[in-house]
């Protein structure tokens, strides 16, 4: 059966709601009438088969690497400290 | 306007002041400035490249174009070790790991960066008041807005604290405010310039773009920056545009311009801006142009496309910001609260409308009715300006339907402020280049061209100052 979530869940955000402004703007596009045919365009910005690029694992400088570990919001005796993840 | 680049550059070479000085007397400038277009100022950093420049130029070494050249980039750049917030309460504290693509390039040519610029947190506005530093005021009047979301950009440009400066454009966010603050602003070609370390809004339009007060040094910069780069696999390779378009007059007979009649029928635009538009189109036929009426799609239906894909993408982006890694972080008992809280406190109330906007239009029942149409709205757009360039060079049109609000006119109205991106998000749709040239009307106008056509676009601003 299909779980439905209201908004503050999906966003993560306390109190979300819906928005006016918003909901203007569901409405103009509910009401566009694009015409058939042209969903497979191919002047869209992707990337071609041939183009990406390898996949492989790129080590970051001990710079880069100390930054990325300043960043961290808490951390104890050497340890990053997260909250205690609880399953529902 | 001559290059101010060379200009610095002769300056440097020939001695007539150091680097240093240079640096210490725009710092002072933007210490003065109470226009609130700075969020951090890099006076070690700077001081440190200038004195470097100054050693090279004592010791008789050949210095680069840009060597000491002073520049500003928005705060949603990656520059290494240093504060880098979105304007956000989110990131003040984040340190930038790494370097974005596009400010090494400048940094590789000696580039000296003098300020991180105030904006709209996460890109989020068309006015740089959504930003936890204060709203920017405009450089021109500033009892207005700035203009956004790179308001902090412009202005430091227009009121001459940087050279250039770096902004980002994801539906009019250099060109809107280049035209509040009468400078030159490009929105390049999507993909030409690579996006990585630049904040994500809307990956799928984003690019990275130069303000400056005269073609040539958007023409340097354009070509310093561009190019393929490994971390962003939709960038594209282009050809340099060649700096002899800026030089002779060019001959207007060569260029077949079109604008939208639905453009200039939107009862929005300023009557005064209207007449100007369309006395400078008269002043093109006058002198050799050929003009083009063109039908297209509705300024609302582009504004609701633009703004329906750009929240599901930011929605999708910063989902990653919940505090855990980085970030501002509250901390409950359990993760998910956690993770909650952390965005309830730390987001701007119009970053959550635009993720809560974003996460309806991906929702179940929504995604059908909004998003994939918005998406087919979208290939039809891109396939219409295919059309268009066909039969036309460039497509000139008006920046915003009117002046610069007043500050806090427009803060508590947001669907005033979406429908005022109703001339540029078209453009951002298509991935087009387009550049704000301060002429023509009181904020200047766009021209846009084919993909990949920025010469053509510079060429065309460069008759526009010969012609208007």
């Amino acid at each position: 059966m299909e779980k439905l979530m209201t908004l503050d869940i999906l966003s993560s955000i306390k109190g979300a709601e819906a928005s006016e402004a918003v909901d203007n703007l569901f409405e103009i596009i509910k009401k566009a009438n694009p015409s058939a045919g042209d969903e497979l365009s191919s002047n869209q910005n992707i990337v071609t088969l041939d183009g990406l690029r390898s996949d492989e694992v790129i080590v970051c400088s001990e710079t880069e690497r100390n930054l990325i570990i300043e960043n961290f919001p808490k951390s104890k005796n050497n340890y990053l400290v997260v909250s205690k993840v609880i399953e529902e | 306007m001559a290059s101010e680049i060379r200009r610095i550059h002769e300056d440097l070479k020939s001695k007539k002041y150091t680097c240093t000085d240079l640096i210490k007397d725009k710092l002072a400038q933007i210490e003065a400035s109470d226009l609130n277009s700075n969020n951090l100022v890099l006076t070690e950093l700077a001081l440190e490249k200038a004195a470097a420049v100054d050693a090279k130029i004592a010791n008789g070494e050949e210095i680069g174009l840009l060597e000491g050249i002073p520049f500003g980039l928005k705060d949603v750049y990656l520059l290494q070790g240093t504060i880098s917030t979105a304007s956000s309460d989110m990131l003040k504290n984040y340190k930038a790991p790494y370097t974005a693509t596009a400010i090494q390039k400048l940094l590789d040519a000696g580039a000296i960066p003098l300020v991180r610029e105030n904006c709209d947190s996460f890109g989020h506005g068309s006015t740089s008041e959504n930003t936890v530093f204060g709203p920017v005021k405009n450089a021109i009047d500033p009892t207005r807005v700035a203009g956004g979301s790179s308001g902090g950009s412009a202005v430091n440009v227009a009121k001459e604290f940087t050279t250039f400066s770096i902004g980002g454009d994801t539906g009019g966010s250099i060109r809107q405010p280049a035209g509040y603050n009468k400078v030159y602003g490009l929105k390049p070609t999507y993909g030409r310039i690579s996006r990585y370390g630049l904040m994500a809004y809307a990956s799928s339009t984003d690019c990275v773009g130069p303000f400056a007060r005269n073609l040539e040094d958007i023409l340097i910069l354009l070509n310093i920056m561009s190019g393929k780069d490994y971390h962003d696999q939709t960038t594209i390779k282009t050809e340099e545009v060649d700096a002899a378009v800026l030089e002779g007059t060019p001959e207007a007979k060569k260029f077949t311009v079109g604008y939208y009649k639905s453009f200039i029928e939107n009862e929005a635009l300023n009557p005064e801006m209207k007449a100007d538009f369309m006395a400078a189109l008269e002043k093109l036929k006058a002198a050799g142009a050929e003009i083009k009426e063109l039908d297209f799609y509705d300024v609302d239906t582009l504004v609701a496309t633009y703004y329906m894909l750009a929240m599901a993408e930011t929605a999708s982006n910063l989902s990653r910001l919940d505090g855990t890694n980085y970030g501002g972080r509250e901390d409950e008992k359990v993760l998910k609260d956690g993770y909650m809280l952390s965005r309830s406190k730390n987001f701007t109330e119009e970053t959550k409308r635009r993720i809560v906007g974003g996460n309806q239009v991906l929702s179940t029942g929504h995604a059908e009715e909004i998003y994939l149409k918005a998406r087919t709205l979208r290939t039809q757009i891109m396939h219409s300006f295919d059309q268009e360039f066909k039969e036309t060079d460039i497509i000139l049109s008006p920046v915003a339907p009117d002046l610069p609000p007043k500050i806090g006119e427009n803060l508590k109205k947001p669907l005033s402020m979406y429908l005022s991106d109703a001339y540029t998000v078209g453009f951002s749709l298509g991935g087009l280049p387009t550049l704000t040239a301060p002429v023509g009307t009181e904020i200047g106008m766009q021209i846009t061209a084919a993909k990949g056509q920025e010469q053509t676009i510079i060429e065309f601003a460069h008759l526009l100052n010969e012609v208007l």
